[in-house]
């Protein structure tokens, strides 16, 4: 899995505020780049220690696509739900926010 | 052999090839269609074994809709070990079927996506075992899983195209939805592949269903036009080629 910028994956991070993104893309696809902009500006505003950003190419590593599951590319994994194509900003913003609340839902109990 | 004279797949199931001038044509993309329960997978998967065993091809299975500890149990009990062929490096098995998925729930598709990563996955285990036999069980499963069609028409004709490049056989399963009279949820499975094989498991009484298989096409090939009798015995499917199916 390459490292993304401002995140360290094998870091066992102690503070489950962090929310997990995964990014699946590869050397082929057409879409990937796009996504990974709208990505990483949707992101950026959040500050960079609010997530943990994974990139996982699967033409090189198709191994943990397949580990994964996911075969559509590009597709974007934030918590446990995932989306597949160059998703709008307020799709992924949703999905944030969701993956936050069900964090602090779960640190609380 | 000739340039011109087509390199025949045998297909590993007794009595098919008769049907079809010795096999499938090699490198071509075959699609075996059938409503639920008709022997596709069990076909695929004989495909694979006897392909392994008696002809030394390795394959490659590609499982969408059921998981691979159920496919060997069944397969078993046909005295087909898949797993192993899987340890002799002789049979890789992808798994993906949908409850593995890491992420529980995808929200949301956008008409922006490619198969490019199906496609990798499938061909680092081509490439690993340097398979001659590639099954794809099924091909439905993701016209349920996706909505956009026009970029699944385009990315099947994409991946089909890749897997054979190199001259492995890609069988392909398909389910005809029970009321539908087409060939499968797509109705481009057909014209993706350059054959065509339909199972039927007709009600021919009241009481009693009959087994039966049609090649529908089979591009360079003079492939018997009739329906001929299958029965699934202990050893697998099984065709009686000099045997007229009843119900048709
Ligand atoms: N050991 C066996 N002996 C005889 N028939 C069997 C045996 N095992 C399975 N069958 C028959 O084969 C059928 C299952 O075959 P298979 O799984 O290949 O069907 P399929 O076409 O792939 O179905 P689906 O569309 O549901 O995936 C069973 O419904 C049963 O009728
Ligand atoms: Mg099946």
């Amino acid at each position: 899995m390459d490292k993304a910028a401002g995140s360290n994956v094998s870091d066992k991070h102690t503070d489950d505020t962090i929310v997990d993104i995964v990014f699946f893309k590869s050397d082929t696809c057409a879409f990937c780049p796009r996504a990974e902009e709208v990505l990483r500006e949707t992101i950026q505003d959040f500050g960079p220690s609010a997530f943990n950003l994974s990139i996982v190419n699967v033409s090189q590593n198709p191994e943990a696509a397949e580990e994964y599951g996911v075969f559509a590319l590009p597709t974007i994994m934030i918590g446990g739900i995932s989306v597949t194509g160059i998703p709008e900003p307020e799709m992924l913003m949703k999905m944030i926010l969701g993956c936050k609340i069900a964090k602090k839902r779960g640190s609380r109990q | 052999m000739s340039d011109y004279e087509i390199d025949r797949v045998k297909t590993g199931i007794p009595g098919l090839d008769e049907l079809i001038e010795g096999g499938f044509p090699r490198g071509d993309t075959i699609l075996v269609a059938g409503k639920a329960g008709t022997g596709k997978t069990i076909m695929a998967n004989q495909f694979l074994y006897y392909g392994a065993v008696k002809y030394n091809e390795p394959g490659v299975l590609v499982t969408l809709e059921e998981p691979p500890r159920a496919i060997k149990r069944n397969m078993l009990r046909f005295n087909m070990d898949l797993d192993s062929l899987v340890q002799q490096g002789m049979l890789a098995i992808v798994d993906l079927y949908p409850s593995k998925e890491v992420a529980r729930v995808n929200i949301g598709e956008y008409p922006s996506f490619d198969l490019s990563g199906l496609e990798a996955i499938i061909m680092n285990h081509v490439n690993k075992i340097g398979a001659k036999r590639v099954v794809i069980d099924t091909l439905s499963i993701l016209a349920y899983k996706f909505r956009s069609r026009d970029i699944l028409r385009e990315e099947f004709f994409k991946l089909t195209a890749n897997i054979t490049r190199h001259g492995a056989t890609l069988l392909l399963t398909s389910e005809i939805p029970a009321q539908d009279s087409g060939l499968g949820v797509f109705d481009i499975e057909a014209f993706l592949a350059s054959g065509v094989v339909v199972l039927y498991n007709e009600k021919i009484s009241d009481t009693s269903r009959s087994r039966s298989i049609e090649v529908l096409k089979l591009r360079g090939s003079k492939h018997s036009s009739r329906i001929h009798s299958m029965r699934i015995t202990d050893e697998g499917i099984r065709v009686w080629p000099g045997e007229i199916s009843p119900s048709h």
